[in-house]
């Protein structure tokens, strides 16, 4: 069987460990996985619009008589 | 006939200078890197494939196991890709040699057995006996389950060799059969879609892959979660 003549098992096994610890794994390192651009800001905005009192004051002006 | 059918499991050489070393390059060039947010079609495809392949693997690990997420996706890519590579008529397949199955093996396999000795000494040495053994067979029990955990690489690297030897000797002799019935007509058609249902089957060499990466899966997940 030729698998077993072990004169070119040192290159084999050489040329191997560099493929597989090295370049197969920088270029899974280098793929950039982007995320699609709309799914994170949706939740935040919806969140935070809570209406706080201070805003009547400036938004409704016509509930704030002494100031007109 | 013997000299003939195994000469493409020789490590080729072309003038006599090894032509294993780019051979065995070449599937890791296949693997798109590009910078762009949006690629074209197979950088799309590739990139789809990796992130379904990795979260598929690692959502069975805790925080400790998925710190191998990069060694064995690229083991999966690696292997799938050579393998599919070897498919192609007059290719030479580095995955049937022993010499590199062996050295993928064994490294890996005692790097899941030496994780879980050192984080969790007495989980990973209680593997060593099953639940409910009754006591007077607790030293053979021992001596059992000690071979058949040092036996793990060997038999993943066995494993390889024999399938994807096994499917490539299997084409070829098909192949030279149904060529030689060439001349009588009729039992080539029967011959050559025996050979077309090989060769799909034989796509369950990326079956293989799984196979491969899953049982080191196992023994890493064993080692160190449980």
């Amino acid at each position: 069987m030729p698998q077993l003549d072990t004169s070119t098992w040192f290159t084999t096994i050489m040329t191997m460990l560099p493929t597989l610890y090295l370049i197969t794994q920088l270029k899974l390192l280098n793929t950039n996985h982007y995320q699609p651009p709309l799914t994170k800001n949706s939740n935040l905005q919806s969140h935070s619009i809570r209406w706080q009192p201070k805003w009547t004051k400036t938004c409704l002006p016509l509930s704030q008589p002494q100031q007109s | 006939m013997n000299e003939n059918l195994f000469t493409p499991f020789s490590t080729p050489t072309i003038l006599n200078q090894p032509a294993t070393i780019p051979i065995i390059l070449f599937p890791a060039m296949l693997v798109l890197t590009s910078k762009h947010p949006i690629n074209n079609r197979l950088a799309t495809i590739q990139q789809n494939l990796t992130q379904l392949i990795l979260k598929q693997m690692m959502m069975t690990h805790n925080a400790k196991g998925q710190t191998w997420s990069l060694m064995l996706m690229s083991l999966i890519t690696f292997i799938a890709m050579t393998n599919l590579l070897g498919l192609l008529p007059y290719s030479f397949t580095p995955t049937t040699q022993l010499s590199m199955n062996l050295a993928m093996a064994i490294p890996l396999w005692t790097g899941t057995v030496m994780v879980g000795f050192r984080f969790k000494t007495k989980n990973s040495l209680a593997h060593l006996l099953p639940q409910g053994t009754p006591t007077p067979l607790i030293p053979m029990l021992v001596v059992i389950e000690t071979v058949s955990l040092l036996i793990q690489p060997v038999a993943l690297a066995v494993r390889l060799t024999a399938n994807i030897t096994a499917g490539h000797l299997l084409m070829h002799l098909i192949g030279n059969a149904a060529l030689a019935l060439s001349t009588t007509n009729f039992s080539l058609t029967l011959l050559t879609s025996t050979l077309l249902a090989l060769l799909t089957v034989l796509e369950i060499a990326v079956a293989l892959i799984q196979a491969y990466v899953f049982t080191l899966l196992v023994s890493l997940y064993l080692h160190n979660n449980t």
